[in-house]
């Protein structure tokens, strides 16, 4: 029997700097995903990244309205500025179908700490509001990463795009420390031997899929785990059941 | 013709492909300072080939690369000890004369170890178009044996302005463009259209979606050659890319096996 694929790490739009072959619309990522036989998607818009988080989140919002195989995943800035974080932020998440925050901290000039986004990140904390922070995209340094998970120890992280080099050596401690944290696969299914490794160390739990699409292709990160000396099960999980776990835990 | 991609369902089904070979050119073997390697050794090595229907893997240790101490012994000892997958390139280190004297002079005491040779400029910061690597470019082209480069940009060592200037001199020993001059994808183009002995190699530049697309747009399939890094990156991660890219079977194909056969006189 073939596998369910959820993939958390999928983005649309107009990127500012031609590269990698774009998907321009929600429904280019929905055709793709029919394709590569991916049949749900946490999705997100560059311009939450390129442009400024609550214009992006905004086009996002309306991309995926009715969109019933997309979530969404909208970008967040320090609290105090009032630019993407309100009052009824958690209402207008509900309202659009967000399920997942995203912070490119570096990118964006500020630090994610207990100073920043304390109350803010509690409640999310409490909430179990997923957070991706990728190690790509200008978005955190692994120092950076360390010091948000010490002030917020039970936050629900997913580290996405963890490193064109393995990077063992800065997860698996996060990993023996931090119950809540996920690692997205875009990158460990790029190592050979990353998804028997991990499974051999921590179980299949830790780990949720994701392709990095449209910059990489969903067929190489699916084929990897496809692949993987691992048992089925494990496979299954990774590939859409401890996402929808994580989905299940968290309350908007 | 048609643009057939059964391939695609036969990767996805199946672990081996038995009519559609693997030849990786471009691995590595041992540990390394930068990443933990999860299978580091020749027989772990030997083991994932097979098991992936790797036909070949052509490799130059890390110790032959990073440790002169060590050097080309690694390469030796691990493909004698798993002769039916595993062959090598033998280890140019710029910084050594000495030593790559020593390597071209014992060169021809192991054929069955060596195809040819790899050159690593980044590391050992010294260009490629440098006099102190000419006695192996000058071996591999009287030969034609081919040299995987490190290639990446327009690195002052190793990018696209210094690859033309060696490719200038050397006609007849295949140059294999690790990495493909990573993201300076038009100019890599430009050197396969200005010298038929000049091959892209796919390492890294699966990591941007669509650049194989226009390679075998602008060139056809028949100058790109498979390759992963291996142990660092997995075998089946870029055949899934290679997939994944769209382009039919026949292009996949010659990328898989049928170039590197070619270039490996098999």
């Amino acid at each position: 029997m073939r596998l369910k694929f959820i993939d958390i790490n999928l983005a649309f739009g107009q990127p500012v700097r031609a590269g990698y072959r774009p998907a321009f619309t929600a429904g280019d990522v929905r055709r793709v995903m029919k394709q590569a036989g991916i049949a749900k998607a946490l999705v997100w818009h560059v311009a939450q990244h390129d442009l400024a988080p609550a214009d992006g989140n905004r086009l996002l919002a309306k991309a995926i309205a009715g969109a019933s195989s997309l979530w969404g995943c909208w970008t967040i800035l320090p609290p105090q500025t009032d630019e993407v974080i309100t009052p009824d932020f958690f209402r207008r998440m509900k309202r659009h179908g967000i399920v997942a925050l995203r912070a490119f901290p570096d990118y964006h000039k500020f630090l994610i700490n207990r100073v920043t986004f304390g109350r803010f990140l509690d409640e999310v904390t409490e909430r179990r509001i997923p957070l991706l922070l990728s190690l790509e995209k200008g978005g955190i340094t692994w120092p950076a990463v360390y010091q948000v998970m010490a002030d917020f120890p039970k936050l629900t992280c997913i580290l996405c795009d963890i490193g064109i080099w393995g990077v063992d050596r800065f997860t698996w401690p996060l990993l023996e420390t931090y119950p809540n944290l996920y690692l997205e696969t875009s990158l460990l299914a790029l190592d050979d031997g990353g998804f028997e490794s991990m499974v051999a160390r921590f179980g299949a739990r830790r780990m949720v899929f994701g392709t990095n699409f449209p910059e990489r292709y969903p067929e190489a990160g699916m084929l990897s785990l496809i692949r993987a000396d691992i048992s089925r099960s494990d496979k299954q999980r990774i590939a859409a059941a401890n996402w929808e776990v994580v989905l299940n835990q968290m309350r908007v | 013709m048609k643009k057939t991609q059964h391939l695609r369902t036969a990767f996805f089904s199946r672990r081996r492909v038995p009519d559609c070979p693997v030849y990786d050119l471009h691995g590595h073997m041992g540990p390394v300072y930068g990443l933990h390697i999860n299978r580091e050794s020749a027989a772990q090595a030997d083991a994932v080939l097979k098991r992936n229907g790797v036909r070949l893997l052509v490799f130059c240790h890390h110790a032959a690369l990073l440790c002169p101490d060590i050097g080309n012994a690694a390469n030796i000892v691990a493909v004698r000890a798993f002769p039916e997958r595993l062959r090598a390139y033998c280890g140019i280190n710029p910084n050594y004369p000495d030593q790559i004297e020593k390597d071209l002079t014992s060169f021809d005491r192991y054929p069955d170890v060596y195809v040819g040779f790899k050159f690593h400029a980044s590391f050992h910061a010294i260009p490629i178009t440098d006099a102190r690597y000419e006695p192996a470019w000058a071996l591999a082209d009287e030969r034609g044996l081919p040299i995987l480069l490190h290639t990446w940009g327009n690195d002052p060592q190793c990018g696209y302005t210094v690859i033309r200037q060696v490719a200038e001199r050397y006609h007849r020993a295949p140059i294999l463009l690790g990495h493909s001059c990573h993201g300076a994808w038009d100019e890599a183009i430009r050197l396969v259209k200005d010298f038929p002995n000049v091959y892209l190699e796919l390492c890294a530049v699966m990591d941007e979606r669509g650049i194989l697309e226009r390679f075998v747009e602008e060139l056809g399939s028949t100058r790109i050659v498979f390759g992963t890094d291996y142990p660092w990156f997995s075998h089946h991660y870029y055949i899934g890319a290679v997939l994944g890219s769209g382009i039919g079977d026949e292009d996949c194909r010659n990328i898989f096996y049928r170039n590197a056969k070619r270039i490996l006189g098999k």
